[in-house]
């Protein structure tokens, strides 16, 4: 997403290994590490209705089975209904006369209808409404008592169950914080562990086997097989989420930024046994003054969390109950593949990156320097010209990339907690996976 | 990659002292009630119907070719009225779309070939992938990727997405010069 509109050319590398564009990465600015959307713990703020926009407390969230309570959904494809007006003429009685006649007052009458479809609540034979929102009839499973006592009783043994787990668990781990996480076992989603395991939401149903499968199922406690029968959804609630690192509980959702930002500017044509110039840009995002220096991938150091890095895959492991499918794998795979045909000559030179300045923008053009190193430089900004080798054995094809790794000055900015002595500057590490695209055979 | 130079004919557009580029190969109806809040890019063969109700834009807006800006009707018992159409900062609008919304957000990203239904609402920092229908009084919520026919949710968006589109938008508007300031 860093590119908006272009694939990740750029991808920096997660503290937990994985490879992802800085857009979908956090930065804990407690233990100065880099963490993505895998090793945080998402929670849930709050619910919203993602049609009127109205928050929902999550306990009232729940007794609505995460459903907004006036939006509905057409059952047919799905786009949100819209309520319709229509004036309804009271019924004359015709041995009324003429008194009843001039009493007569029109009443406006409701009645849902898909923009997308054309679908209205008529074609089911729900009654129109006085009311422009609220009061549609609910409807109750026939099966709706037998439900409720089979989710108690579920809800009785998962409560056993997490009881049994931690009077097991008690001295190995401190018990996790009060939020309510995503994958929480009694809690909303299932898909969103499954999302985060870069899974697809669900497995997949044989579906096309019956005619109006998609729509049946929508509607799942009814499953109705007639089309007469589709009655308008309530519309499923969204969430806010918020992320949190694993391991100090702290927010990281912030409106800052702490990593400095790798682009390419343009890159000439690869050739196997060839030299060629990449045109960089970084930028400093921060508020201090930065400097970078291009170091060899091989000396960012090791991040020592490969255990708690286990106790991931491992509740992953569980709560998806993936123990057979271990296609899950190969998406949680750590290992960084840095075998590359691409190497840079790594100029031996501190760069030095004003910070970030919104008023900036207004000043006159880029200074441009001869050096050969840097291309120009814009207040925050520098171009950088390096030179990429591409080895003789090079195989023709797309997909050539270029590791690199940057080391930076970073000023924490985070008082520190009483006890602890005062560290501002830190020097941290960043690697970062180039994709330069195809590599021509002469 | 960053974003290549685009170069228009210096005599196709007009430029105004806030900044705005406006092809003279547009149709602006009613340009009294059309005000473009400044550095919108207009390209040419772009309608913009400020003749059925007032229209307004943010700063950094790219309408671009073909595209058609229409403010939303509505009908009521006694005929139909226009409702004005308003526009966020940082929006982009691909070409041969078709926008009928009431109100479109800013940092939003509408792709090429897509309608945007009567009276839709867009909040702040969305997408709408290209060939899209958004089907008519569609609210999109933020920080949602929509996508299809009728379009629906199919992903979230990253935090970051004001700063992406900032960004897209002011280097669009950097890299769009004249012929003429190239020599």
């Amino acid at each position: 997403m860093a590119y908006l509109v272009q694939p990740d050319y750029v991808k920096y590398t997660c503290t937990c290994g994985q490879q992802k564009p800085i857009t979908n990465l956090y930065f804990c600015r407690h233990c100065l590490k880099i963490r993505c959307s895998f090793c945080i713990s998402h929670e849930v703020d709050s619910h919203y209705c993602a049609n009127c926009l109205e928050n929902m407390p999550s306990s009232e969230a729940r007794l609505k089975k995460n459903r907004c309570g006036s939006c509905f959904d057409c059952p047919s494809c799905f786009h949100t209904l819209s309520t319709r007006a229509t004036v309804a003429q009271p019924r004359q009685d015709p041995a009324a006369g003429d008194a009843k006649v001039e009493n007569k007052q029109s009443k406006k009458m409701y009645y849902l209808l898909c923009f997308n479809c054309r679908w209205t609540s008529r074609d089911v034979g729900i009654p129109d409404q006085p009311v422009a929102t609220g009061g549609w009839p609910e409807r109750v499973n026939p099966f709706n008592s037998r439900v409720n006592q089979l989710l108690d009783f579920y809800k009785a043994v998962v409560q056993q169950e997490k009881q049994e787990k931690l009077d097991k668990e008690r001295k190995k781990y401190a018990i996790r914080g009060k939020y309510i996480t995503l994958t929480d076992k009694t809690g909303l989603t299932m898909a969103m562990a499954r999302n985060i395991a870069g899974l697809p939401s669900s497995e997949g149903a044989p579906s096309s086997a019956i005619a109006n499968f998609v729509p049946s199922q929508a509607s799942a406690e009814w499953q109705p097989a007639d089309v007469a029968r589709l009655y308008p959804l309530a519309r499923p609630l969204s969430v806010k989420r918020s992320q949190r690192c694993r391991l100090c509980d702290h927010n990281l959702t912030k409106p800052d930024y702490h990593v400095p930002e790798v682009k390419i500017i343009s890159c000439e044509t690869l050739k196997p046994g060839a030299t060629c110039a990449l045109l960089l840009k970084l930028s400093n995002p921060t508020a201090h003054e930065m400097q970078i220096t291009l170091v060899d991938p091989a000396e960012v150091p090791e991040h020592q969390e490969r255990e708690e890095g286990r106790t991931i895959e491992k509740s992953l492991e569980k709560s998806l109950c993936l123990e057979k499918d271990m296609s899950w794998l190969e998406a949680v795979s750590r290992k960084v593949d840095v075998t590359s045909p691409l190497s840079v000559t790594r100029p031996d030179v501190t760069l030095t990156l004003a910070q970030r300045d919104d008023a900036a923008e207004y000043d006159d053009d880029a200074h441009t320097h001869s050096d050969d190193v840097i291309l120009w430089r814009k207040s925050n900004k520098l171009a950088l010209r390096l030179q990429v080798q591409v080895a003789e054995g090079a195989v023709e094809g797309p997909g050539a990339r270029l590791p690199l790794a940057l080391r930076y000055s970073y000023r924490n900015t985070v008082p520190p907690a009483s006890a602890a002595p005062l560290v501002r500057d830190h020097v941290l590490y960043v690697a970062v996976l180039l994709d330069l695209g195809q590599v021509y055979a002469e | 990659m960053e974003l290549q130079d685009i170069y228009y004919n210096k005599f196709e557009y007009v430029e105004t002292a806030s900044g705005n580029k406006v092809s003279r190969q547009t149709v602006l109806c009613g340009s009294q009630n059309i005000v473009l809040h400044g550095k919108v890019i207009v390209q040419s063969d772009a309608i913009i119907r400020g003749d059925l109700a007032s229209v307004k834009t943010g700063r950094f807006c790219i309408i671009s070719k073909g595209s058609v800006i229409r403010p939303p009707f509505k009908k009521f018992s006694k005929g139909v009225a226009f409702f004005p159409l308003q526009m966020g900062d940082h929006v982009y609008i691909g070409e041969n779309t078709v926008v009928n919304a009431a109100v479109v957000g800013s940092y939003v990203y509408i792709g090429k070939n897509v309608v945007i239904g009567r009276r839709c609402v867009l909040k702040d920092c969305c997408i709408i992938e290209d060939n899209s229908v958004l089907a008519a009084e569609t609210v999109v919520p933020s920080f949602a990727r929509y996508s299809g026919s009728p379009a629906r949710l199919v992903t979230t968006l990253p935090e970051a997405m004001p700063d992406l589109m900032t960004e897209f938008t002011k280097s669009y508007y950097q890299h769009f010069l004249p012929t003429a300031a190239v020599k």
